[in-house]
């Protein structure tokens, strides 16, 4: 295992010895078929959008050149901002309550717990299996008046009686969350708690002669080693919760009316319902831009602060 | 941490090895229940209050093998087998070449690559549609395993780079000197070395195409259906299948429930695109 101090304090790892570098093409006939496919598969789709977006394209036919129409007419779209509305609230809410009981479940874990090694791949179930396959879980749980805790705990309680809460437009947006919470937990838990192995021990051996409590170890040394890996973990976490498509798909399909269309579930509609095909790009091009602002803070972040690319 | 380690443990370490446990417990009982859903009768499954005891049937499993769902995990397995074997091939060394080399412009490659694998895959399916209805690729095998390439081929490189740069240079360096050319090197030095980093790697591809579900669902159809697809057919205008969909839905984690536990601290690597050395 690779102790944080090690990759904190040595230099990048050692880019090639002058015996290694005497053929410069060498380097890029390695990286060129990759390179190649992920133009194709990757950077043609996104120029091809971007053309579709400045286009009139409806029901699969492109024709005229419209300039920044698509876009205009999205701005002007009150069903756009409120997809941008859903995926705020859903990611401002579901994120921090990973993250805190994802570090909370870290540090337990890091207690002298035994069958790590059974406990570890268990908990990585949930983020592990596919998406779909959450969704249709949870659909089971939450269905209707038979789903397990639909009846025993919603109706028991007199929290929802009668419906699916994925039915219901005040709680589909929190049970999409709560599903969420569920599938994502276990990623932060587990990756927090590799950065927890990987601290010094130095810092506790002289903090404990200094007399110091388990809870001003971890406010001083544990956190403060810590920062940038919670940032890192919390920025990934953050850009992927912004594309969730597959569980709310399955559980709500943006519904009930609107109340959980999130910009990917109304692109997918714009596409594949409405075949508005030039606005739906132009949506797919500003989350795109979007998301590549994201990527590259999060590059830097964990270039400069982490060391690890 | 020292604190832990310092101290003579014994209570302690039951205590937090039973909350662990009875965390783990509640987090995986709704996979629990969709398990039981699989031999559960309908009857016992809608019942009110929550039946716990009922007599196992294969009813669903029957069903599920007359619609010929065995098809479609040929068809997952198939699929994902192909597009892993082509992320290895052309991504291995991309990923060597770039934890080893000076390149021009690596810094914008590498954006490059992380915003192939970030992209927010609704964004790429629907150029992806027109294209490939323009190419005639729609539905076909083919044209699902370059759609996969855009985050797993982009995933592979990222992650097998930080596999690369933790291996020694001064091994290769030593070859070097001796005269070995640099596909000896990389065969015979780096490719051992490197053989569990690929190995997890390529295993988290497989798991991310297994798991992949619109791409499939929009550029597949009728001749290249995976298993996760076919899970939403099952909501019938007869109603929901709900069983059916069970016995479906635990064959897809069958693969998952292996890969977890061989792959074991490799996940988290994978995972945070190796910012974390787990």
């Amino acid at each position: 295992m690779t102790r944080a101090s090690d990759r904190m304090t040595t230099a990048p790892a050692p880019v090639s010895a002058p015996v290694l570098r005497e053929r410069r093409w060498y380097p890029y006939l390695l990286i060129a078929p990759s390179m190649i496919m992920l133009v194709v598969v990757s950077l043609v789709p996104f120029l091809y959008a971007i053309y579709l977006s400045f286009h009139a394209a409806k029901f699969g036919r492109v024709t005229d050149f419209i300039g920044f129409d698509n876009y205009a007419v999205l701005l002007a779209d009150p069903r756009f901002w409120n997809s941008i509305g859903v995926a705020a609230t859903f990611v401002v809410i579901a994120v921090p309550i990973e993250f805190i009981l994802g570090l909370i479940g870290a540090l337990v874990l890091n207690q002298n717990v035994r069958g790590r090694s059974l406990l570890i791949p268990l908990l990585f179930m949930p983020t592990m299996m596919a998406p779909i396959v959450v969704g249709l879980l949870w659909k089971i749980m939450l269905a209707g008046s038979w789903g397990f805790l639909s009846y025993n705990v919603l109706e028991r309680f007199n929290l929802l009686e009668g419906t699916s809460v994925f039915a219901s437009s005040d709680y589909a947006l929190y049970a999409l969350i709560f599903v969420d919470i569920w599938q994502w937990t276990p990623f932060m838990m587990l990756a927090f708690f590799a950065g927890l192995q990987a601290l010094p021990l130095g810092p506790y051996r002289a903090a404990a002669v200094d007399g110091a409590n388990p809870l001003q170890m971890f406010f001083h040394i544990t956190l403060p080693l810590m920062t940038p890996l919670l940032a890192v973990i919390g920025l990934l976490r953050f850009i992927d919760a912004f594309k969730v498509f597959d569980t709310i798909y399955i559980l709500t399909g943006g519904g009930p009316g609107i109340s959980t269309e999130t910009p990917s579930i109304l692109a997918n509609k714009m596409t594949f319902e409405f075949w508005n095909i030039g606005e739906a790009s132009a949506l797919a091009v500003l989350v795109w831009i979007a998301f590549f602002a994201f990527c590259s803070i999060f590059y830097q972040i964990a270039k400069k602060k982490l060391n690890a690319f | 941490m020292a604190e832990a380690s310092s101290r003579p443990e014994g209570s302690r370490g039951i205590l937090w090895t039973s909350v662990t446990v009875v965390y783990a417990l509640i987090m995986l009982f709704p996979i629990y229940w969709m398990a039981t859903m699989m031999v559960k009768p309908n009857d016992a499954m809608f019942a009110r209050p929550t039946q716990f005891l009922f007599a196992p049937t294969l009813a669903h499993f029957e069903y599920v093998l007359a619609q010929g769902f065995h098809w479609y995990l040929l068809t997952s397995f198939l699929l994902c087998t192909v597009s892993t074997a082509l992320v290895v091939i052309i991504g291995t060394p991309a990923a060597y070449a770039f934890a080893r080399f000076e390149m021009r412009a690596k810094d914008d490659l590498f954006l490059f690559i992380l915003g192939s694998r970030m992209a927010p895959p609704v964004c790429l399916v629907i150029p992806f549609y027109l294209i490939f209805a323009k190419v005639g690729l729609l539905d076909t095998f083919l044209g699902l395993t370059l759609a996969y390439m855009t985050f797993n081929l982009s995933f592979y490189i990222w992650v097998l780079r930080s596999f690369c740069r933790d291996l020694p240079v001064e091994l290769e360096e030593a070859a070097a000197l001796e005269g070995w050319s640099r596909p000896q090197i990389f065969r015979r030095v780096v490719f051992p070395l490197l053989r569990n980093g690929i190995v997890a790697t390529a295993v988290l591809c497989f798991i991310f195409a297994w798991n992949e579900f619109l791409f499939a669902f929009m550029l597949g159809g009728r001749a290249v259906q995976t298993l996760p697809v076919s899970i939403p057919k099952l909501i019938t205008s007869q109603g929901v299948r709900w069983g059916e969909m069970a016995v479906v839905g635990m064959t897809a984690l069958i693969p998952v429930l292996i890969v977890v536990f061989i792959l074991q601290r490799h996940i988290v690597r994978g995972l945070t695109l190796g910012a974390v050395k787990g």
